[in-house]
C-alpha cells in the first residue's frame, strides 16, 4: 500500500491542473474560437447531466456576452437540484474530482471539462468562475473561485447568500474567446443537442442579438440510467486500486464479488482458480504485481457474462426521430439500433436515424451527424470511426442509386466512450464499434432503399396517372370535335379503370 | 380526293374514338406498319408499298397515349383546315399545337404524327391542307379549273404567268380541263426551267414544264400523276447527270420509301431523258469528278430493288466507270440554245 500511495503522491506533485493547462489543445481549448465552443459545450453537458440526475426535463438557459477586448462570458443555468453547498468549491475548483466516477452513462466524464474551462478563463482573463446554486429550501448561494493550479485545489474568493427563485445551478465563466467565429458552431451545437436530448428546452441569448428557444421536441423522459458495478473485463490497475481503497471486504474473493458485476461467488472462485490465486488471500498482502496479475487475468478470462446495460440511456426510437423531425425538414425517417454489445467490458448501444428531406444537401452519401452519449460531436469528423464506416458503406446499394438529400444521425451510448483525445470530438477506431456501425448502416440503408423504390414507384404512379389523365382528356376533347360532338365525354372512368388495374398488379 | 370525303374520313376516326370512350373502352387505332421491314417494292405497280404487317396504337398503353392524343389532335386540325379550305405547313402545324395545349418535343415528332395520319387514312397530307414549305412551279398550255373557295370554277391557263405557277393547294385540287400541250417535261433546276420558258421551247415541244427543285414535293408528284391520267400527257424527266438527279426521276416513277403508305403519287411510265452518262460523253459536257458521297450513293442504288432493271443497272455502271458528273447547265458550253435546239430535239418525241 505504501508504494501505491507514493506513486499517487508523485502524480499529484505534477498537478493534474497544470498538466491539463499545458496540454489545453487536447481538451479543446487550443484557440479562441474553439475555446468558446468548448466552454459552451462543457457547461451545457454539465447542466443536462444535472437535470437528468434530478429526474427533470432539462431547461437550460445559456447566455453568451461578448465584452470588449475579446472577453467572452458564458453563463449556463440548469434546473437541476443544485449542488450541496459544501461540495461546490471542490466540484468546480479541482480537476479529477466529481461524482461522475460511477459506472453509468453520463455526458461528461470526471467533471474534467468544466474545470478545464474555468482554468482557461482564469489564465486568459484572470477572472474567477461565478457559481450560483440553490440546493433544497431557502436562499441560494453565490461563489467566486479560482483554481490553485499547482496544488490542484480551489481558492474560494467569496461565498455569499443570493436569492434564487428555483433550484438549480448557474455557472458563469469569462475567458478570451472569438465569439463571432464560434457563433455558427455554437448554434449548431445547441440545435443538435436537442436532437440527442429531445426533451430538453434550451433558451439562448447570444450578445442580445440572437435569441431563441429550441425544444422540447418530446415530453417523453429518457430511460433512466442506473449505476452499475464495473464489469471485470473493464478493469485496469488504477481501477482495481481505487476499488480496493473503497472496499470493506477482507478476502480477495469477497472483494471481487462485491466490487464487480457478473461475478458471483462461483465465477469468482473459478476465476481465482484460473489465475491460481487462493480465494481466501487477504487483501492487505496484495502487492502491485499481484494487482497487475489480477487485472490481466480478469481481462482475459472468458467466463463472464456480458456487461449489464441498465447503466445506459439510449435516446430511443420515438425521441430520436422526434428530435430529428423537429429540427430538420424530413420526408422520410428510419431508426435502427445495434447492441447491447461489449467493448472492453463496457456495454455499448448504437442508434442511428437515416433521414431524407430538403434540409440536407444532395449527395451520394448521407451527411453525417455524430453523437456520443447524446452529445453532438462537431469537430475532427475526418478522423472519426463513424466517418470511416460511412465512407466504406456502398450507399449506391442502399437507396442512393441516385444522389439523395439525406442525413445520418448516429449516437453511441456507453459507460466509456473511446474518444481519440481529451477534446472529445472524435471516436477512436474500435473494432467492435466499427463492425456494429457497419451493420447498423446497412439496416438503415435497407429501409431507405425499400422506401426509395416503393415511394418512387408511388410518386411515379401519381405522376403517370396525372399525365395519362391529361392526355386522354386531349383525346376526348379533340376526338369529340372530330366526331362533331357538342362536348367531350367524361374520361375519368377510363383513367380509373387503367390505374386500378395496374395498381392491383 | 374531294374535300367532303376527306372530312368524312377524319370524322369517322373521331366517331370510333368517341364510341370507345362512351362504352368505357380504351380507344385504339390500327394502321399499317411503316417500319422499314414492312416496306416492300411492288413489282406489279413498280412502286414502294407497305406490306401486310400492321400496328395498333392503344390508348391504354402508357407509352402510346401521348402519340395517340397527338394523332387525334392532328386529325382534328386537319379536319379544321380541310373544312375551312385553309392550308398550313408542317412547321406551322408544329407551332399551332401549342395554342391547343398539345405538346410535341420537336417538329420531327409532329411530322411523324402527320405521317401517321396519312397512314391511317391512306390520304396524303396535302389532302388535309398541310403542305411543305418549298413549292414547285408549273408552266404550260394547260387549263385548270379551281375548286378552292373563292375561285370555284375559275379557269386559269398555266401560261398566264411567265414565271410559272407555284404548285400549292389551289392547283393541287384544281381539275385539268384541257391542254394543247402534248407532253410534260419535269426539270430539276430553276435555271433550265426559265431557259425553256424564255426560249419558247415549251411551245416548240408542246410541253408543260414543271420545275422540280430537287426531290419534288408530293403535291407536285400528285399533280403530275393527275395530268398523266386525266389528260394522258406522257412525262419526261430532265435532271442533272449524277446519281441524285437520276434518283429524282426514279422516285417520280416508282415512289419513295417515305411515302410507301400512300398511293396516287407514282407515275410508272414516266421517262428519264437525262442527263445520262452517255449524254455526258456524246455531248462532251464539262464534268466534275464524283466525290465519295456520289460514289457511295451509286453503290446503294446498285442494290436498290427499284434499279434492278437492266436499263438502270447500265446507267449506274456507266456512272461508275465515268466517275464524273454533269449539271443540266453544262450544255451551255455549246451556246445558250444548244440544249433546246440539239439536246432536247434528240431526246423528246
Amino acid at each position: 500500500m505504501s508504494s501505491q500511495e507514493r506513486s499517487v503522491q508523485k502524480f499529484s506533485g505534477i498537478s493534474p491542473a497544470e498538466f491539463f493547462y499545458r496540454n489545453r489543445q487536447m481538451a479543446g481549448f487550443g484557440n479562441p474560437t474553439q475555446a468558446v465552443y468548448s466552454t459552451v459545450r462543457e457547461l451545457i453537458e454539465n447542466g443536462l447531466d444535472a437535470c437528468e440526475d434530478a429526474g427533470k426535463a432539462p431547461e437550460i438557459r445559456i447566455k453568451i456576452v461578448d465584452e470588449d477586448s475579446d472577453n467572452v462570458t458564458v453563463t449556463v443555468k440548469d434546473n437541476g437540484t443544485g449542488l450541496p453547498y459544501d461540495e461546490v468549491a471542490q466540484a468546480f475548483g479541482r480537476i479529477l474530482y466529481g461524482s461522475k466516477y460511477e459506472r453509468r452513462q453520463k455526458r461528461g466524464t470526471f467533471g474534467l471539462g468544466v474545470t478545464m474551462a474555468i482554468l482557461y478563463g482564469q489564465i486568459t482573463t484572470d477572472s474567477p468562475v461565478l457559481i450560483c446554486t440553490r440546493f433544497g429550501e431557502g436562499l441560494g448561494r453565490a461563489y467566486r473561485l479560482l483554481i490553485d493550479i499547482e496544488k490542484n485545489a480551489p481558492i474560494l474568493l467569496s461565498e455569499t447568500t443570493k436569492r434564487q427563485h428555483s433550484l438549480g445551478t448557474s455557472v458563469s465563466i469569462c475567458f478570451k474567446g472569438d465569439l463571432k467565429r464560434a457563433q455558427e458552431r455554437v448554434l449548431e451545437y445547441l440545435r443538435l443537442t436537442t436532437v440527442g436530448t429531445p426533451n430538453a428546452r434550451i433558451i439562448f441569448n447570444i450578445d442580445d442579438e440572437i435569441q431563441g428557444c429550441i425544444g422540447p421536441w418530446t415530453s417523453e423522459a429518457p430511460k433512466t440510467s442506473i449505476p452499475v458495478k464495473p464489469h471485470p473485463r473493464a478493469v485496469d490497475v488504477e481501477l482495481i486500486q481505487r476499488l480496493l481503497n473503497e472496499c470493506e471486504s477482507t478476502t480477495i474473493r469477497d472483494f471481487l464479488v462485491t466490487s464487480f458485476q457478473q461475478l458471483g461467488t462461483r465465477t469468482a472462485s473459478k476465476l481465482l482458480a484460473f489465475m491460481n490465486i487462493d480465494p481466501k488471500t487477504p487483501l492487505d498482502v496484495l502487492t502491485r504485481q499481484d494487482i497487475s496479475r489480477l487485472c490481466q487475468g480478469m481481462r482475459h478470462y472468458d467466463g463472464f457474462c456480458s456487461p449489464d446495460s441498465k447503466c445506459l440511456s439510449p435516446i430511443g426510437e420515438a425521441s430520436f426521430t422526434a428530435g430529428v423531425r423537429s429540427t430538420f425538414n424530413t420526408s422520410f425517417l428510419s431508426y435502427g439500433r445495434q447492441g447491447v454489445f461489449e467493448w472492453q467490458g463496457n456495454p455499448v448501444i448504437l442508434e442511428g436515424v437515416l433521414a431524407v428531406g430538403d434540409s440536407f444537401s444532395v449527395s451520394d452519401t448521407p451527411t453525417l451527424y455524430r453523437m456520443a452519449n447524446r452529445v453532438p460531436l462537431l469537430y475532427d469528423a475526418s478522423e472519426d470511426i463513424f466517418t470511416k464506416v460511412v465512407r466504406q458503406t456502398s450507399w449506391r446499394r442502399y437507396g442512393f442509386s441516385k444522389p439523395q438529400p439525406a442525413a445520418l444521425f448516429l449516437n453511441v451510448s456507453s459507460t466509456r466512450i473511446p474518444y481519440r483525445a481529451t477534446g472529445k470530438q472524435s471516436l477512436a477506431h474500435i473494432m467492435e464499434i466499427e463492425r456494429e456501425t457497419s451493420l447498423l448502416l446497412k439496416v438503415l440503408g435497407r429501409f431507405l432503399s425499400k422506401k426509395v423504390s416503393s415511394g418512387g414507384a408511388a410518386a411515379r404512379n401519381v405522376k403517370k396517372r396525372r399525365e395519362y389523365s391529361e392526355l386522354i382528356g386531349i383525346v376526348a376533347k379533340y376526338g369529340s370535335e372530330l366526331a362533331d360532338f357538342d362536348s367531350p365525354p367524361p374520361t375519368e372512368h377510363i383513367v380509373q379503370r387503367l390505374f386500378e388495374v395496374s395498381e392491383d398488379e | 380526293m374531294s374535300k367532303e370525303s376527306t372530312v368524312k374520313t377524319l370524322t369517322s376516326i373521331g366517331r370510333d374514338v368517341m364510341d370507345a370512350i362512351l362504352e368505357g373502352e380504351f380507344p385504339s387505332l390500327h394502321f399499317p406498319d411503316r417500319s422499314t421491314d414492312n416496306i416492300v417494292y411492288d413489282g406489279v405497280t413498280n412502286q414502294f408499298v407497305l406490306g401486310d404487317s400492321s400496328t395498333t396504337r392503344d390508348s391504354s398503353n402508357l407509352r402510346h397515349v401521348r402519340s395517340f392524343a397527338q394523332l387525334i389532335w392532328v386529325a382534328y386540325f386537319a379536319k379544321k383546315l380541310t373544312s375551312a379550305q385553309r392550308t398550313s405547313s408542317l412547321r406551322d402545324l408544329y407551332y399551332s399545337s401549342e395554342a391547343y395545349g398539345v405538346k410535341f418535343s420537336n417538329q420531327a415528332e409532329s411530322d411523324r404524327i402527320v405521317t401517321d395520319l396519312e397512314t391511317l387514312t391512306g390520304l396524303a397530307r396535302e389532302n388535309f391542307g398541310i403542305f411543305p414549305e418549298e413549292r414547285s412551279s408549273i408552266f404550260g398550255d394547260v387549263r385548270m379549273r379551281y375548286t378552292v373557295s373563292g375561285y370555284e370554277n375559275q379557269e386559269v391557263c398555266l401560261t398566264a404567268s411567265p414565271d410559272g405557277f407555284p404548285i400549292g393547294r389551289a392547283l393541287m385540287t384544281a381539275k385539268p380541263v384541257d391542254a394543247s400541250a402534248e407532253i410534260i417535261l419535269a426539270i430539276e433546276s430553276g435555271g433550265m426551267f426559265s431557259r425553256l420558258i424564255e426560249t419558247g421551247a415549251w411551245k416548240r415541244y408542246q410541253a408543260v414544264l414543271i420545275h422540280l427543285g430537287g426531290q419534288p414535293p408530293r403535291a407536285t408528284r400528285s399533280l403530275m400523276r393527275r395530268l398523266r391520267e386525266e389528260l394522258e400527257l406522257p412525262i419526261f424527266i430532265f435532271t442533272d447527270g449524277d446519281p441524285w438527279g437520276m434518283h429524282i426521276a426514279r422516285v417520280i416513277i416508282g415512289g419513295s420509301a417515305n411515302s410507301a403508305h400512300l398511293r396516287g403519287l407514282a407515275v410508272p411510265d414516266a421517262e428519264w431523258i437525262g442527263v445520262t452518262p452517255s449524254d455526258i460523253v456524246n455531248h462532251s459536257l464539262p464534268t466534275e469528278p464524283m466525290n465519295n458521297a456520289d460514289l457511295k450513293r451509286l453503290d446503294e442504288l446498285l442494290h436498290d430493288v427499284r434499279y434492278a432493271g437492266p436499263v438502270w443497272q447500265d446507267y449506274i455502271k456507266a456512272f461508275r466507270e465515268l466517275r464524273s458528273k454533269a449539271e443540266q447547265q453544262a450544255f451551255s458550253r455549246h451556246g445558250m440554245d444548244y440544249v433546246v435546239d440539239t439536246y432536247l430535239k434528240e431526246k423528246l418525241p
